[in-house]
């Protein structure tokens, strides 16, 4: 069954994304300050409340591959297919919040995690961060901004290049002058109409296409491994490749890093588990539209699973509600572009020009200019990539790759005083490059090599588990869980891992990283003062309130 | 197996109007507070 799409008049789009982008502009002037502070226009007053904060966690971590993504993992692996979309995502966010208390309390004034690592290692490591961050949120802006015009294109007259080019424009009106705070305010008003949507239009999709006795009729349709709620294929080609590449994701972008600098200290944890509910609802819960299309027959348009969630919205939704369907991906997409131009000015401003450029003696309006310089840049780099409609998905690769790899030695460097620069630096660069061996399979994936890789990639996946567990553990329980479950993967991996190229790659990152670090650290003598840090990293600005007081 | 279906797919909207509620609800009290304290909401 193919579904046609509904589609809007050319005056009924624009219409819409005025209203979005207007309101949304409107809404930022609401805390727009004639003379922005530096480290404001960063992280706020590092005591946002857990509402703002929640909020804004939940709509930067949803952007619109999220549904997409979530929905075509339905779609393709049947009854677990969404689960192994949106629960892996949302239990990052909540592995990752002892860390974000570790953060937090090692630096309380950091803007960046580069900060915290450029105070803890020097700038070769602070590098690698930034860089990496550059680089992902080049490519998440492209994305969204593709994403929107793709979206624009399917829904109306009006073409690709129009949607993208109203969509870099609307984000980058009411994020540049006055940065994270516009970000995170605009961010609560985009979930909460996302959250509404979803809440109306998962129901109403269900009903309207004739309800629970159909789907239960549509059951026949699965394959075996589709109707099998613990698929092993589900598992290793969706779920685990998902699992490791979130942690990363989660431990090294910045848009992450900037919200727990930004929230009240006493409230990260609060947030982070609302976060976490809160995503792995609205993203399971749409991915549902991509089970109930494969238990109704839908076929995707152009045979491309992007195609399911329009398809499904334009086949079983009224007008109204393929409006609101449509803000709700406007929605997504915009808040996680707008923290990426926040992550991106607040590391040119931070660990390039603060740490680098000015070392540490930077003028405010100088920084401040640079901000918003950054913004109107990165929106360019994004919209003329996003008009190539280049294929992401080795740079994606790449991404992942570096901030798989990134993850051990960030994580170690802020607990263990041995992590030497040379250590996260060699880490770093040496799991990037098996990662690109294994991935790419530049030698042969079998025989000794293979198994070395195989092995490697065990110790990968011990890492992962060992640090979750210690996350919430402590460290005898991570260390006991990551040896064990290191020797039960070695077991369970050797002679068949290699089969599985992208869930090889991503542990090889993991493992290979955290082996060097591991031997360079136990090589060196150092031990590192961990008091320093919150020395080495402060404010660059007085507050508005302490300068309105003098 | 239409009963499990049933809840199988809507209980991600039920949870995602909860998670909702307490978004907005916190909102408005760090709204309040802020006017109490006469500081920025963010």
């Amino acid at each position: 069954m193919e579904i046609p799409y509904f589609e809007f008049s050319s005056t009924s789009m624009l219409l819409l994304l005025a209203g979005f982008y207007g309101g949304t502009f409107l809404l930022s002037l609401l805390v727009r300050h004639k003379k922005e502070n530096v480290d404001g226009y960063m992280v706020s007053s590092g005591r946002v409340g857990f509402g703002i904060a929640a909020a804004s966690m939940t709509a930067t971590w949803i952007w619109a591959a999220s549904f997409y993504a979530a929905a075509s993992s339905g779609y393709t692996y049947g009854l677990s297919g969404a689960i192994h979309y949106g629960l892996w995502g949302a239990l990052m966010i909540l592995f990752i919040f002892p860390f974000g208390l570790r953060f937090r309390q090692l630096a309380p004034n950091a803007h960046t995690l580069g900060e915290l690592i450029h105070a803890r290692h020097g700038s070769s490591s602070q590098l690698i961060l930034a860089f990496s961050n550059l680089l992902g949120s080049a490519i998440s802006l492209m994305v969204n901004f593709t994403a929107a015009g793709a979206l624009v294109a399917v829904l109306s007259p009006l073409s690709f290049t129009h949607g993208v080019l109203i969509a870099g424009f609307g984000v980058l009106s009411y994020t540049l002058w006055s940065g994270f705070r516009a970000s995170i305010l605009t961010d609560f008003a985009q979930l909460v109409c996302m959250m509404a949507v979803a809440v109306i239009i998962i129901p109403w999709i269900l009903f309207s296409l004739g309800g629970p006795s159909v789907l239960a009729e549509g059951m026949s349709r699965l394959t075996a491994e589709q109707a099998d709620f613990f698929s092993r294929t589900a598992i290793l080609e969706q779920g685990a490749p998902f699992f490791v590449a979130v942690l990363a994701y989660a431990i090294g972008n910045q848009t992450i890093a900037q919200r727990l600098f930004a929230v009240r200290q006493d409230l990260i944890k609060p947030t982070f588990i609302t976060a976490t509910i809160g995503y792995g609802a609205v993203v399971i819960g749409l991915g549902m539209l991509g089970l109930m299309a494969l238990l109704i027959g839908v076929v995707p348009a152009d045979g491309d699973l992007n195609n399911i969630i329009p398809q499904m919205a334009s086949g079983y939704l009224p007008p109204v509600l393929i409006a609101l369907f449509f803000i709700l991906v406007i929605g997504s997409l915009s808040s996680t572009a707008d923290s990426d131009l926040s992550a991106l000015s607040a590391i040119m401003m931070t660990d390039v020009y603060g740490k680098n450029i000015a070392k540490g003696r930077p003028d405010p309006r100088k920084m401040l200019l640079l901000g918003r310089i950054t913004m109107i840049v990165a929106t360019m780099i994004g919209l003329i990539l996003a008009s190539f409609s280049l294929d992401i998905l080795v740079m994606l690769v790449f991404v992942g790759a570096l901030w798989g790899a990134i993850v051990f030695p960030v994580i170690s460097s802020c607990y263990w005083g041995r992590v030497t620069n040379t250590a996260f630096t060699a880490a770093v660069l040496g799991g990037l490059a098996l990662f690109t061996i294994a991935r790419f399979e530049l030698l042969p994936m079998d025989g000794v090599i293979g198994l070395l890789f195989e092995l490697i990639a065990a110790v990968g996946g011990g890492v992962v588990l060992g640090l979750m567990t210690f996350a919430f553990f402590g460290r005898t329980a991570g260390m006991a869980v990551g040896v064990i479950m290191t020797l039960v993967l070695a077991w369970y991996f050797a002679g068949f891992l290699g089969d599985y190229t992208v869930l090889l790659a991503s542990l090889t990152a993991y493992g290979a990283s955290t082996i060097i670090c591991v031997a360079l650290s136990l090589m060196s003598k150092e031990e590192f003062d961990f008091a320093l840090i919150p020395q080495r990293v402060q404010r660059f600005q007085k507050s508005d309130s302490t300068q309105a007081a003098e | 197996m239409e009963m499990i279906l049933t809840l199988y797919i809507l209980v991600w909207p039920v949870i995602s109007a909860a998670v909702l509620f307490v978004i907005c609800r916190a909102f408005l009290k760090d709204l309040r507070e802020a006017r109490e304290e006469s500081r920025d909401l963010v």
